[in-house]
């Protein structure tokens, strides 16, 4: 719920061909072939342009706010470098439209990568201003470089495409494939959140360490979703300009970028078409607002300031936008289909064991905070296919010790070796791929996306070994979910599972990228006795045969003696005791770190 | 049913008889793209008062065409798609045989190819003197462009002052960098090189740099286009503040009422242009007294300009017996000596109807007239 | 002699200018550190406390000083205003509608004020008229005061957040809500108070800014983005932060301008925003965060 910053997100849920569509697409098609059929105004013209290239750009936005939960208030920039790109190319330097066009969308999108390679170490409120920075400086660069924008001035005299050798001197024909595109490109990205792609943009959005963690390389998503930002906002504003003819820098200020949100938010940044919902409304808004009956023209002197209201009314009260509310409804008519469980193969966890040195070992690892030594010097190795369990009071620094393991910390000193490879400087979504699966403490699932999509997300790791292609993807995770007993919920959104279920849900999101070790962090922490039950017997299951390693925290010592084959204690970032579980739990030195009494006492 | 569709029929045929004579009976309709809300909406509020004082002069004359005259007022939001779209509006009407269009001269080059394409001719306050060079046969410039107001700047400084070291200071939009570019240029003709040319962006908040230079250069006049009203009273109190004494002759920014206002005592003593002043000729004082009595406020370029473009539109549709635009485009052109509130027209082919500027004075905080320098050419 | 009296003058200038980014920045960092949500309405706190002191000096003709204390009055109440309309509805669904929200509440402040008061800006007079001239430097007497009432702020704040009671609970409040709340401090109110704080903060600042940059309705937008720049540049939701920020703006933007060009001063923040976001994102003062897993 608290993911995109507390935007209001919804599950891309299963498509299935809906008779409404037999509706929309003829309609669809019919609106840009208004003008040929019936004479339209000039004006209308504009307004409709204006409104089909505005909505590319805020296409853009879906993407990059809706999809990957990442704000940009440098749209209106990305829109005017695209259309820069075309009055430049074509006007003062002579080259053809498209070939200007394809320039300006290239510029965009490189400008747009380099922003999204900021948020390599910033979000939020930081990303948020850099991307105002970005357009400020967009706009001052704009104005002010007059040998090369002309300044104020802007650039007059754009001239038109042509397609086939036909020149689209007509508004309508122009119009016409502006339209077409705009129709390609939002398929396209109705059809994204399907991807891989997509769902690692989702899963960013939801939950940008889990995603990270089970093996989304989120930096390079969120530079994609960036990239694929500005290309829209390029192509949109490389349009716009050949649509008008003439371009000038107000039309690419921070105003516009607020304009370009604002149209997102109304019509729900979840989906393509509320986009372009947002876009067609708030561009008409104002001429209706104009053509108020005569007692109400004074709206006419304050629909700017109506409009700013507006805009705090529908974040109060439409979260999710016109779309959203209208797809709410939609669904709630709708009877969800059950899901088809049979003919779910088993779920391949299978690890060949064919070597005997430890699948994990750790050398001396320490992290510190600052004077806080969490873990300090700690030497371990986990046998394959064994069960080991790490515990020690609070703050002893297990979770630390997972975090490092994991690659969410960097370690202070040491090394790390799994499987014969030292990963201690590789990222959490490389080790991913090296086999390194993880749940968390306070669960940590994609809240918004479907219990399949979650674990899709899972199986989607790089080196995860099945076959290629969208339909292993889907098997592997039915089959992961399955295990955990929860194939029949495969299209509940995770938020509203129980909570034992969704830590189920993220004990499969795991498996489905076939481990070969597996972190578990407390996972028996806020379960009911009867979970617990069915926790220690999935835990066996996992282990029986199947060649899997197995490193877990928790606090329950009954869990931790009948499931692990060796337990490490560790007390204030250092090791205290390590052995099988009946020598360990006897130790002095661990009850008296537990009771917090001397060992001498202690000892009986 | 064969008498209830005769029936339809002539309902049908009577309803439109009775549009016919409905058209015939409506006024004469002229547009008018103005900035009622946005950052220049205080001017925009002026020159829609000039345009419907003139309307109510012409409608009390008796009209254009025996008709009497509408305005229909479109907003463009101060800004250059909003000229752009209200442009269309009107000329989407179809009903609409002339506009008034933006004083703006980045609104007028934004709308240009829209007028272009409508056909509908067009009056436009604009000053950047391209306007009319860019093959647009429908623009009418209802005031003189910035190449009179530069030479006028320049003959006054240079001949009738005889100050010779000039800093030229400049905001970086359109009005400002064309005026700057053309006020150098028309000092060349003098074969005088400005010793400073400073640029700066529209709202700066300090012009301490720029005065500074100023200092530096050893300036002892001051040629400024200067485009917001806050930054040219800011301009000229830090001016007067770091103890720079040269004089200063401003473009037609420096001598309105809100700057005036602004900048106080700081701008007593210099020198603007202006296409519109009360006193410069009988025009002007009857359009000021008529002005003053219905608005009770003092009457400046915004609404002169509107007021004249009016005039000229009436003017050169009575004369054109109907609305077509090529007629209309000929009655504007064939107006010689037109006596309007700005100085006398001559439309030239290109479509620029004044060559002269009236010089007045800051005469502690009143505007005193003090010569008009009209261009043959 | 000339170039030293120059810098000296183009150093004061900044300092002044910084001055009041500081006090923005101020009225920004105790948002930020009340509710976690950064105020895109904060430049708009400042126009509108710079109509409310015109409202009521030139408007109503009330002597300067009871103008004064109205309009700081009247920005109290609309900061309880502002945290009920803007803020409060959204308070629990994380920052970016809370953004949003607040940048729906400046477009609708300034159209507003615009509506009511026209767009034709308006002239506000010097506390004290005249300024002190050294030589051929001149210390405009409006920039004084803002120098003055600037160093006085930061006093009151040390002294409210430090040493009274009230500051205590706001900082408890700012830095653990929930722990704040077992302590039995009313947080909602804590917030409004903040809320109330800063809104009059920003029409404090308006209200000594007007005599020099004139009332507008655009006159907050542009000291507001510096002073955003400025409290990430000190380190975001610092307080001595947001202080050295705005006067390092200030005073970089105005040598900038004075040594390289004029037309680009206003791009100086954003590139010195980009350096410092870029290479110590934890701004000057600010304290490196680790996410926690």
């Amino acid at each position: 719920m608290k993911s995109l910053g507390g935007l209001q997100t919804t599950a891309s849920r299963p498509r299935r061909f809906s008779p409404w569509l037999f509706l929309l697409i003829p309609a669809a098609a019919a609106v840009p072939l208004i003008p040929y059929a019936t004479e339209v105004s000039h004006f209308a013209v504009s307004m409709f342009m204006q409104a089909v290239t505005y909505a590319i750009a805020v296409l853009g936005m879906v993407v990059v706010l809706g999809y990957t939960g990442q704000i940009n208030l440098a749209q209106a920039a990305f829109f005017g470098f695209g259309a820069y790109g075309v009055a430049l190319g074509t006007v003062s330097y002579g080259l053809p439209f498209w070939v200007s066009l394809g320039m300006g969308i290239g510029v965009a999108a490189i400008a747009g990568g380099i922003l999204g390679l900021t948020t390599l170490r910033l979000g939020g409120h930081y990303l948020a201003m850099i991307t105002i920075s970005f357009q400020q400086i967009f706009d001052l660069v704009a104005v002010n470089w007059i040998a090369f924008t002309h300044g104020p001035d802007g650039i007059a005299g754009i001239p038109r495409p042509s397609l086939f050798g036909h020149e689209l001197a007509d508004d309508r024909a122009y119009l016409l494939l502006c339209t077409l595109i705009l129709y390609g490109l939002i398929a396209l990205v109705w059809w994204l959140p399907q991807t891989r792609l997509g769902r690692a943009m989702r899963g960013v959005r939801e939950n940008e360490l889990a995603a990270e963690v089970t093996g989304v390389h989120t930096l390079r998503v969120k530079v994609t979703a960036f990239t694929l930002c500005a290309a829209l906002g390029g192509t949109g504003g490389g349009l716009y300009a050949g649509g008008f003819a003439y371009i000038s820098p107000d039309n690419f200020n921070f105003t516009r970028a607020v304009e370009f949100l604002s149209m997102l938010l109304l019509g729900g940044a979840q989906s393509p078409f509320g986009g372009v919902l947002g876009t067609t409304l708030l561009i008409l808004l104002p001429e209706w607002l104009k053509e108020m009956p005569p007692s109400l023209q004074f709206i006419k002197d304050v629909y700017l300031a109506i409009y700013g209201l507006a805009v705090i009314l529908i974040m109060v009260f439409m979260p999710e936008g016109l779309w959203g509310l209208l797809r709410n409804g939609w669904m709630k008519l709708r009877s969800p289909i059950p899901v088809d469980t049979s003919n779910i193969p088993q779920l391949d966890l299978d690890i060949a064991v064919t070597e005997t040195t430890p699948l994990l070992k750790l050398e001396g690892l320490q992290k510190f905070f600052g004077g806080l030594r969490a873990v300090d010097g700690i030497d371990l190795e986990i046998g394959r296919g064994t069960v080991h369990a790490l515990i020690g009071p609070n703050g002893s620094g297990k979770t630390t010790m997972l975090n490092v393991v994991n690659g969410i910390y960097k370690p202070t000193g040491g090394r790390i070796i799994i499987d014969g490879q030292d990963v201690s400087q590789k990222t959490p979504h490389e080790r991913a791929g090296h086999g390194l699966g993880r749940t968390f403490q306070n669960i940590r699932l994609f809240a918004a996306m479907s219990a399949l999509e979650n674990v899709i997300v899972g199986a989607q790791r790089k080196n995860n070994p099945i076959e290629p292609g969208r339909a292993a993807l889907r098997t592997r995770a039915m089959s992961a979910l399955q295990f955990v007993g929860l194939a029949y919920k495969a299209d509940t959104i995770v938020r509203s599972l129980p909570y034992g279920h969704q830590r189920l849900v993220e004990i499969a999101r795991a498996l489905a990228g076939h481990p070969k070790l597996l972190l578990l962090d407390e996972p028996a922490a806020g379960l009911n006795q009867t979970e617990k039950m069915e926790l220690v017997e999935l835990l066996r299951r996992l282990r029986s045969g199947h060649g899997l390693t197995i490193f877990l925290i928790d606090h329950d010592m009954g869990l931790v003696e009948k499931v692990s084959d060796r337990i490490t204690v560790l007390n204030f970032g250092k090791k205290i005791a390590e052995g099988a579980p009946q020598e360990v739990l006897r130790h002095p030195e661990v009850i008296a770190a537990y009771l917090g009494v001397g060992p001498a006492n202690g000892a009986a | 049913m064969r008498v209830s569709l005769f029936g339809a029929l002539a309902t049908a045929v009577t309803a439109s008889l009775i549009g016919l004579s409905a058209i015939a009976a409506d006024p004469i309709r002229i547009g008018l793209v103005s900035e009622i809300t946005g950052p220049n909406a205080e001017a925009g509020g002026y020159t829609i008062n000039g345009a419907k004082l003139a309307v109510e002069e012409i409608n009390k004359k008796g009209g254009i065409l025996g008709q009497q005259v509408e305005l229909v007022v479109e907003d463009n939001q101060s800004t250059n798609p909003g000229t752009v779209l209200a442009i269309s509006k009107l000329g989407g009407r179809k009903d609409i045989p002339a506009i008034i269009g933006p004083i703006r001269s980045t609104q007028t080059q934004a709308a240009s190819p829209t007028i272009a394409k409508l056909g509908i001719p067009t009056m436009i306050g604009g000053t950047d003197p391209s306007l009319t060079r860019v093959n647009n046969r429908w623009l009418f410039r209802c005031r003189p462009n910035d190449l009179y107001s530069s030479r006028v700047i320049a003959d006054f400084g240079v001949n009738s002052l005889k100050l010779k070291k000039w800093a030229v200071v400049h905001s970086t939009d359109a009005f400002g960098s064309g005026g700057s570019k053309a006020l150098t240029d028309a000092l060349m003709a003098y074969s005088v090189e400005p010793v400073l040319v400073q640029g700066y962006t529209n709202n700066s908040q300090d012009f301490t740099p720029v005065v500074l230079a100023i200092k530096k250069s050893g300036a002892d006049i001051i040629g400024t286009y200067m485009t917001n009203s806050q930054d040219l009273g800011i301009f000229a109190k830090q001016l007067r503040q770091l103890g720079v004494n040269a004089t200063w002759v401003g473009s037609a920014s420096i001598v309105t009422d809100t700057a005036m206002k602004l900048a106080g005592e700081a701008l007593y003593g210099t020198y603007g242009v202006a296409d519109f002043n009360p006193d410069a000729n009988d025009e002007a004082k009857a359009f000021s007294k008529m002005y003053r009595a219905k608005y009770k406020l003092e009457p400046d370029v915004y609404s002169s300009w509107a007021f004249d473009a009016m005039n000229v539109i009436a003017t050169a549709l009575n004369g054109a017996k109907d609305t077509k635009p090529e007629n209309i485009r000929n009655g504007i052109v064939g107006l010689k000596n037109w006596k309007g509130v700005e100085g006398i027209y001559n439309f030239d082919e290109a479509g620029d109807g004044l060559r002269g500027y009236n010089i007045v004075k800051n005469d502690n905080g009143k505007v005193a007239f003090v010569k008009h320098i009209n261009f043959e050419k | 002699m000339e170039t030293l009296a120059n810098n000296f003058q183009v150093l004061f200038q900044g300092l002044a200018l910084g001055s009041i980014y500081a006090l923005v920045a101020l009225g920004f960092v105790l948002i930020i550190r009340a509710t976690n949500v950064v105020n895109f309405a904060q430049g708009d706190f400042a126009m509108l406390g710079a109509y409310m002191m015109v409202a009521c000096l030139v408007g109503a003709g009330l002597p300067y000083w009871l103008s004064f204390v109205l309009a700081l009055i009247g920005m109290g109440v609309f900061g309880i205003l502002f945290n009920y309309g803007v803020y409060y509805p959204l308070r629990h669904r994380g920052f970016l509608p809370v953004i949003i929200s607040t940048l729906g509440a400046s477009i609708f402040l300034q159209n507003t004020v615009l509506a009511i008061f026209g767009a034709q800006p308006k002239r506000l007079d010097n506390v004290i008229q005249g300024g002190v001239q050294i030589g051929s430097v001149f210390l405009d007497s409006q920039y004084l005061v803002i120098l003055a009432v600037t160093m006085v702020m930061v006093a009151f704040q040390y002294f409210l957040f430090e040493h009274t009671l009230v500051g205590k609970k706001l900082q408890a409040t700012s830095q653990d809500k929930d722990m704040a709340r077992l302590l039995g401090i009313p947080v909602a109110l804590m917030i409004a108070i903040t809320f109330i704080y800063s809104a009059a903060l920003g029409g404090l600042a308006g209200v000594l800014v007007g005599p020099v940059l004139f009332v507008s309705i655009g006159m907050g937008s542009i000291i507001a983005l510096k002073a955003f720049a400025a409290t990430i540049i000190g380190g975001f939701g610092d307080v001595k932060g947001a202080i050295v920020g705005g006067i390092f703006i200030g005073v970089i933007e105005s040598f900038a301008a004075y040594y390289i060009s004029v037309p680009y001063k206003d791009a100086y923040a954003f590139m010195m925003l980009f350096l410092v976001l870029v290479f110590r994102p934890q701004g000057f003062f600010g304290e490196k965060v680790s996410e926690k897993a």
